[in-house]
């Protein structure tokens, strides 16, 4: 351990930080989980959830599957990539990978609504390569929802790894190309099993990210099914009707719950916390 | 010196290619937009050109406003975020805390866990004081949502400051104050700025709060934004894409130092 100092000046310097946190997102947090349980007269109730369950099991459904999809791509993308760069310098795709990183997640929805549309950028390309009269669009359906998740998802999916692969111990790998092991065989005995930690907290970050963007799909994601972020927005805009909004965010929550009970535990335990 | 294969080069070019669609592509339909006064199905590029959408942003109006806003709205944020978490960055690099596991947990909560629901419920109990519809509300919201990472960032540019820097001041005699301004705040100046970027960036381009808190009075870049685009008024929401997206792009190549993935997960909202 470093030597820190024992004193209760540091509790005073995080307090302003503390208080700022507890008043403007544990306060609220709390109002969510608690106002979930009652009806607008203010009578404790499990209404909202009888109705959330009567409205939105098919949406829950879509944005589990939606999410789960979505992890499974990128961190699919985010291995290839990272296990290209792990053994080569290319600078082009290192610079491509990244791009997404910055740019606001609605700012990638209106870019993908012009890209993914019927007439959009994409098919202008597709159906001139092709020499089709028509193509149907992808935006407004799940299968573009996916793509966009997929864009903005990887960057974020492969940094981490791709530190991990690049952490990694080299005498591990020369020693099994010493001994005539494949690159493949390298990144699926060496590299992945290695990194399992990193890659299990890029594929929690991916998860929360996806399953709690509210952007995206209000961007480009079709009528039905919805995402539940914006069934809730829906319940809150069109219906004032916060229990509802409440209880689909307490589900959430509880969807989330495990992995994010692995990440916080991952995060303060094995890293010893906020680390540089 | 390997074999020189036509197969291998076509197939490098066409991954080239393949990237350049994916990751390009989508950005080539907004600068396109942003500069059409017509664009029908099927032209490749827009029959008519202007200026005058970009003109409108520079002149007075809606687009204008918001986008003042929007800068107003990020520079408060970052001063918020700044005064909050520089103490508390201290504390946490030198300080044996208190509970340390739980307040390291309460910290890093709003990252693991979805943001919408607590928007949603800021903006309700802000309606009751008078903080919704108001820029304030969306400053101490959008102060709240960055802490997390400009906590981070700092903490860590203070841990990576020698410890020995600091006792060979204080042995001279200097008090803890005294050696903070002089040794620690100096060399954490680079840490700080990367977080400040951080937090305006994302305030900038942050929807959510913005939209449930800013409603139904004041809008940001971002929130007039979507709307724009909604109304299928594709050339204002593609101009301010542009001007929201042209600095971050820049500072990415600035900040390339900083882009640790824990920092980063926060982004894009």
């Amino acid at each position: 351990m470093e030597e820190k100092i024992k004193s209760p000046m540091g509790f005073l310097l995080i307090l302003p930080a503390l208080s700022v946190l507890g008043l403007l997102y544990v306060f609220p947090l709390v109002r969510a989980v608690w106002s979930s349980f009652y009806d607008r007269a203010g009578n404790f109730t499990f209404g909202n959830y009888i109705k959330v369950f009567d409205l939105y099991t098919r949406d829950i459904i879509y944005s589990v599957l939606m999410t789960s999809a979505t992890v499974g791509v990128v961190l699919a993308i985010g291995i290839v990539i990272s296990s290209y760069l792990r053994f080569k310098d290319w600078k082009f795709l290192d610079y491509m990978y990244r791009l997404p990183l910055f740019i606001p997640f609605l700012i990638v929805g209106h870019a993908m609504r012009i890209f993914l549309a019927p007439h959009g950028t994409l098919n202008s390309l597709l159906t001139r390569m092709f020499g089709v009269e028509e193509l149907p669009g992808i935006s407004g359906s799940w299968t573009g929802l996916l793509f966009s998740f997929v864009w903005v998802m990887t960057p974020f999916a492969t940094l981490i790894i791709l530190g991990a692969f690049k952490a990694l111990d080299p005498a591990y790998v020369e020693a099994a190309q010493n001994l005539g092991a494949s690159k493949l065989r390298i990144v699926f005995d060496i590299l992945i099993p290695l990194s399992g930690p990193s890659i299990m907290v890029a594929m929690i970050l991916t998860f929360v990210r996806t399953i709690s963007s509210l952007t995206i799909p209000l961007m480009v994601g079709p009528n039905k099914p919805n995402m539940i972020t914006i069934d809730m927005m829906f319940r809150v805009n069109y219906f004032n009707d916060w229990g509802v909004a409440n209880s689909l965010g307490v589900i959430s929550y509880l969807i989330v719950m495990g992995l994010a009970i692995y990440y916080l535990r991952y995060m303060v335990a094995e890293r010893g916390g906020i680390k540089g | 010196m390997k074999q020189f294969s036509i197969w291998k080069l076509t197939l490098k070019i066409v991954i080239v290619i393949l990237i350049l669609v994916l990751m390009i592509g989508p950005l080539v339909g907004i600068v396109l937009w942003s500069f059409a006064r017509r664009w029908y199905w099927p032209s490749p590029i827009p029959q008519e050109f202007t200026l005058r959408f970009w003109h409108e942003v520079f002149a007075q109006g809606r687009v204008l406003d918001s986008l003042i806003l929007s800068v107003t709205v990020a520079l408060i944020t970052v001063a918020f975020s700044l005064a909050l978490a520089l103490p508390a960055a201290y504390g946490f690099a030198r300080y044996k805390l208190p509970m340390e596991r739980i307040l390291l947990i309460l910290f890093l909560m709003p990252q693991a866990f979805p943001q919408l629901p607590v928007f949603i419920n800021l903006a309700s109990i802000f309606s009751r004081i008078g903080l919704k519809g108001n820029m304030w509300g969306i400053i101490l919201a959008h102060t709240m949502a960055s802490l997390v990472f400009s906590l981070w960032i700092i903490t860590a540019t203070f841990k990576s400051i020698p410890l020995e820097l600091e006792q060979a001041a204080q042995n001279l005699g200097a008090n803890r104050f005294k050696v903070f301004w002089t040794i620690t705040f100096p060399l954490a100046i680079p840490g700080l700025v990367a977080g400040s970027i951080f937090v305006f960036l994302w305030s900038m381009g942050e929807f959510t709060a913005a939209f449930f808190i800013g409603a139904p009075f004041i809008q940001t870049a971002p929130v007039l934004m979507y709307t724009a685009s909604m109304g299928y008024n594709m050339q204002i929401a593609s101009v301010i894409s542009i001007i929201l997206i042209v600095p971050s792009l820049l500072f990415m190549i600035l900040i390339e130092r900083y882009l640790k993935a824990e920092y980063i997960s926060g982004l894009g909202g």
